[in-house]
């Protein structure tokens, strides 16, 4: 039957009106514009990085910087160690939370404060404290009889002040999420376990965590894809210094692109990192099952 | 980071034929940004053209004009206080500076001729050397102390009568930090001496590295250009150097957070009386000094403090100087460039650029003879008790009476890799927080120097 053919008195739809309407065309035409952006913002800045980054040069440029070589460390350092230390003690906080008692609203307010504060003046407030001459934590050691700490002009305390900061401020957040978790706990299991007279830490173990595990792991895996490319806390703590120990890829692709003008430089560093990031992300959502 | 793979709107800097795209350092006064102002209103009056003037802080500008030339949509004119180390090799180099000789063979007649050679670099794509920007004004290493600290423990503290030798320089300000400490431990306790910048962070480290190893008779380059840091004389200068810097930081009469200081950070120990000396490369110091609406009668900046020279070199001879002449630059891909060199040649007219450069209070030097020979810059100003100036005289006397000479950042555009990465910060950075002897630092940076300067072939 070809579509100009009448039936009924009703003339068929052309081909036309019958593709605007079709579901999946008008979907594909609702969502054109998000897709439109997604392309422009997304798709064209990657593609864009990745053809940039394909330049062999930029790699043995890098490998052969020490710089490069101590910032991969320092970045190791800042996503294993401050990631997997601010959740444990976020999992345990969020214990301490999750009592009923109207004193511990009060506490949650305040514990919430250091995530609230903007970035900038909580990193400079830090900075000021750390300041050999003048901060506050020197003064309090010399108030002890102990000699003053350059805390940001040598490596390890510099690194460490970062790390600091960062399960600082930060440290809040994830203690809610798992708060949150723990609410989500039907409290008929901490009966059940009660009636077997189960102690805090069997419950803890044996009821809390397993139910909290799969958050756990997705927490993890996503603090550490923001913390490999937190550039805002290193950038302003240290800079890089002292003798650019302390960078990491972030600030370190920063430096290339926008002080040195070596735009290719900045985005190798970045696809450096990319096989962990998008592996990270590939078990993200393999385990939220996407 | 990605995002700059985006193309930018073309409103941003779609550019009509009579309009001109100015991007100026943000002056440390408002009396630089007012003059600039008015010279722009001035051409646009006579040029009949529009010029969208705007102002940026010195570090943001860098990044702006970076990202600029990277993403080829830039201004018709811009000027950084970084230009002439950090674009001008790197971006002449790459064929993405216009060439402007014809602009500095107008003005030549007028030019101190020791600060022209700092513009003339190497075209990678033509392999032949131009001028690839306008110098304008200079900066040179002075040094600042509080002559109120010195009078207060009873030292001297007339500049003429600070020793002049190196050891007894550098041991004059570590005694002024023994005395004031001893004198009163509560207030002076966390007091130096020395406020000597050994940073990464900060282009004063490099400042202070190239006019030390200068006194240490030691050479990176030679006049072509060729790494020569590696030849025995001169890698013992750079050891002596560092070792210098490394005894210096550990002797305790500088303030541990040097090594991550940014090149405020002196400047600001200087202003709160926390270091009795500082080497800057600016009379930034004084002329904060001089508009410090906290002391009307300026007495800080003509009876607390002096500008001094660098020392006489360990051998005894007189200190030799370096100077950062600061240059416009007109991109390549500029939509006007005929209207941007007018422009330049606008601004640097005699009368003009004196009102324009007498505006930053003496915190650079011209570098145009007419303007250089104007009373202000052997007199400076007259303090309200008819105090002589201890300060823009002294920078005068650096740059017109001594030995002079630009930094060498011209002869090869890897010199802009190696000041970027500041390699000898770092070799500081190795002696001074590694523990690293001096031997070892000096040769991991004369390494890293050769590997930059291979890749400029």
């Amino acid at each position: 039957m070809s579509p100009t053919t009448r039936e009924g008195g009703r003339r068929a739809p052309s081909r036309v009106a019958r593709l605007f309407r079709s579901r999946t065309t008008q979907g594909f035409l609702f969502t054109a514009p998000l897709l439109a952006l997604f392309a422009a913002f997304v798709i064209y800045p990657m593609a864009f990085g990745v053809w940039y980054a394909l330049d062999a040069d930029s790699y043995r440029a890098l490998f052969s910087d020490p710089t490069f070589r101590q910032t991969v460390v320092n970045t190791l350092w800042y996503v294993g160690f401050a990631v997997n230390v601010k959740l444990v003690l976020a999992l345990l906080l969020s214990g301490i939370l999750d009592f009923q008692f109207a004193w511990i609203r009060v506490l949650a307010a305040l514990f919430l404060i250091p995530w609230a504060v903007p970035a900038l003046p909580g990193i400079l407030s830090f900075r000021w404290m750390l300041n050999s001459q003048w901060g506050i934590f020197n003064h309090l050691l010399g108030k002890f009889g102990f000699a003053s700490v350059p805390w940001l002009a040598q490596h390890d305390t510099a690194l460490g002040a970062v790390i600091v900061f960062h399960i600082w401020k930060y440290l809040p957040f994830w203690t809610i999420i798992f708060l949150a978790g723990r609410r989500a706990i039907p409290n008929e299991l901490y009966e059940a376990t009660a009636i077997d007279g189960a102690s805090a830490l069997q419950n803890f173990r044996y009821v809390t965590f397993p139910l909290l595990r799969n958050l756990y792991l997705i927490c993890t895996l996503l603090s550490m894809v923001f913390t490999l490319g937190d550039f805002t806390v290193p950038w302003l703590l240290t800079g890089g210094a002292p003798g650019d120990s302390t960078h990491v890829l972030a600030t370190l692709a920063y430096r290339y692109t926008f002080q040195m003008g070596r735009l290719e430089w900045g985005l190798a560093t970045f696809a450096v990192a990319l096989p962990v990031t998008l592996g990270f992300i590939g078990l993200l959502l393999r385990w939220v099952k996407i | 980071m990605l995002a700059l793979g985006v193309p930018s709107f073309p409103a941003a800097d779609a550019l009509a034929a009579d309009k001109l795209v100015v991007w100026w350092n943000k002056g440390y006064y408002p009396e630089e940004d007012a003059a600039m102002q008015k010279i722009v209103k001035e051409f646009e009056a006579t040029h009949k053209a529009e010029v969208d003037l705007s102002f940026t802080a010195q570090e943001d500008l860098l990044k702006k004009i970076t990202a600029a030339l990277i993403a080829h949509r830039v201004p018709d004119v811009a000027f950084c206080f970084y230009n002439d180390w950090q674009v001008v090799p790197k971006f002449g180099w790459d064929d993405q500076l216009a060439d402007v000789s014809d602009v500095i063979q107008a003005l030549r007649p007028r030019y101190n001729e020791k600060m022209l050679p700092v513009a003339f670099v190497l075209n990678g794509k033509t392999k032949k050397r131009a001028y690839y920007g306008v110098p304008i004004e200079a900066q040179t290493m002075h040094i600042h102390y509080w002559r109120d600290l010195l009078r207060e423990v009873g030292m001297e503290d007339d500049p003429a009568k600070v020793p002049m030798k190196w050891d007894d320089y550098w041991n004059y300000w570590k005694k002024a930090q023994d005395a004031l400490r001893k004198k009163d431990p509560a207030k002076y306790g966390k007091l130096y001496g020395l406020g000597m910048t050994e940073s990464t962070r900060a282009s004063d480290t490099l400042y202070n590295f190239e006019m030390a190893l200068l006194s240490f008779n030691g050479e990176t380059v030679d006049k072509d250009g060729k790494v020569v840091a590696d030849q025995p004389k001169n890698r013992e200068a750079i050891i002596k150097t560092l070792n210098w810097f490394g005894e210096l930081f550990t002797s305790g009469y500088v303030p541990p957070d040097a090594t991550n200081w940014t090149d405020g950070d002196n400047n600001a120990g200087f202003h709160s009386h926390t270091i009795v000396m500082t080497p800057n490369p600016s009379q930034s110091i004084p002329a904060a000094q001089f508009f410090n609406k906290d002391d009307p009668d300026k007495k800080n900046y003509f009876d607390n403090m002096a500008t001094i020279e660098w020392p006489d070199g360990p051998d005894g001879k007189k200190a030799r100087y370096l100077s950062a002449v600061k240059t416009i630059i007109i991109p390549k891909d500029s939509k006007n460039p005929r209207l941007a060199k007018e422009f330049i040649k606008f601004v640097v007219e005699k009368n003009r650029f004196t009102e324009y450069i007498k505006a930053a209070n003496g915190r650079w030097f011209p570098a145009f003879t007419d303007v250089a020979a104007d009373p202000f810059w052997r007199t400076g100003h007259k303090g309200p008790k008819g105090q002589k100036d201890m300060h823009v005289p002294v920078a005068t006397t650096i740059f017109l009476d001594r030995e002079n000479k630009v930094f060498e950042h011209y002869k090869n555009p890897a010199f802009s890799q190696l000041y970027d990465e500041n390699v000898w910060g770092k070799a500081m950075a190795r002696i001074a927080i590694d523990k690293w002897s001096a031997d070892r630092a000096a040769d991991e940076a004369i390494e890293r120097m050769k590997a930059i300067f291979a890749g400029y072939k």
